[in-house]
């Protein structure tokens, strides 16, 4: 076993400190050039509309218990009727979101200005790392791992019989990727992971069509089961009135 | 302790307790469960700075970690004076949200402070 493998204190000082400085640095440069190349676009009148639209439906939805049955029907019409109603979407009329997006380059620009924001800090620092801290053994994670996780944790180092817990200055890289996401959202506020979500949520409604969940929408409106919750109510405000006067 | 940095971001999500229909405000849980992982996060870096110090390996490290969770709960469910129903939609919130995302900040920290301190 290469239990008593000694590491020079050199390599703390010049590979182990400077690299862990290092990614926590890009992290927050990359944090502030993302913001200094976020641009806000104005957001096309219907598109607000439709969200709105949907919102205050699901808003009802919601809420449809607290009002009277008569006001949710009503107001259920007001939404979803067939002729004029703000969540009828007329056949036809559905616009294909592909080509939308297509005629709007902005969006396709954004996007990749993101991506491009992720990706070359991350290969520079990757590059950087492989060029100056190739083949050190940088840290010794305190825990026992199985033969398995060697790959991930000594790669760069072309030995099996240095013990597993031992890792590589790449390696150690990967884990600081990994792992300083939490620091992150600390030091860099909320902005920073929520940046992460609304990337995601932006991958996930690449093609996001408005008239989809308006009808959508419509759809479960029409479902909901209207069951009055405030006469029950009564009877709890006339105890809360009844223990005041006391 | 956890709740400390956070005081007063805490609000209240329904309107009244001891009520049997669940009001809930969705931006008020939100905040609540931002508070949570925030708290737990900032815990778990600092867990694992201190379990590096100690030199903790192998288990005791791991022990420690769920030890500081569970007093992370324990301060939470105070800050919310132990009526965690009012302030979450399910009580297990308290215990398990940003469990999982803490411990790779835990095991990255304990390992930095335990190689600095120790291994050279």
């Amino acid at each position: 076993m290469a239990d008593d493998l000694v590491l020079d204190t050199a390599i703390r000082d010049w590979v182990l400190i400077p690299l862990s400085v290092v990614m926590v640095l890009i992290g927050v440069l990359r944090y502030f050039v993302s913001k200094l190349m976020r641009t806000t676009q104005v957001p096309d009148a219907k598109v607000v509309r439709e969200g709105q639209v949907v919102l205050r439906a699901r808003n009802l939805r919601a809420a449809a218990n607290f009002i009277p049955a008569k006001s949710f029907r009503s107001r259920r019409v007001y939404y979803g009727n067939e002729e004029n109603g703000l969540l009828h979407v007329p056949k036809g009329q559905a616009q294909n979101a592909q080509a939308q997006m297509l005629s709007d380059p902005n969006m396709a620009m954004d996007m990749m200005k993101k991506n491009l924001s992720m990706i070359i800090p991350q290969t520079l620092t990757f590059a950087w790392v492989n060029f100056f801290f190739s083949g050190f053994v940088a840290a010794k994670i305190p825990f026992p791992l199985t033969q398995r996780f060697r790959s991930m944790l000594q790669n760069g180092i072309d030995l099996s019989t240095v013990d597993v817990s031992y890792v590589s200055s790449r390696s150690w890289y990967f884990l600081n990727l990994f792992g300083l996401r939490g620091l992150f959202s600390l030091i860099l506020g909320e902005e920073n992971a929520m940046d992460d979500t609304q990337r995601m949520m932006q991958m996930g409604g690449f093609g996001f069509d408005a008239s989809k969940s308006l009808s959508a929408e419509k759809d479960s409106l029409d479902i909901v089961q209207h069951d009055w919750a405030l006469p029950r109510l009564e009877q709890r405000a006339e105890a809360v009135l009844r223990k005041l006067v006391k | 302790m956890a709740a400390n940095e956070d005081s007063g971001s805490f609000s209240k999500t329904s309107s009244e307790s001891g009520n049997d229909l669940p009001i809930f405000s969705a931006e008020n849980l939100q905040c609540n469960l931002k508070v949570i992982y925030y708290s737990r996060t900032f815990l778990s870096i600092i867990g694992g700075v201190i379990a590096g110090i100690l030199g903790l390996t192998g288990l005791m490290g791991f022990v420690v970690y769920f030890l500081i969770m569970a007093l992370t709960s324990l301060g939470l469910a105070a800050k919310a004076k132990f009526s965690i129903n009012s302030y979450f939609d399910y009580w297990n919130r308290i215990v398990f949200e940003g469990f999982l995302g803490g411990l790779m900040s835990f095991v990255l920290f304990w390992t930095f402070a335990y190689d600095i301190v120790h291994i050279f």
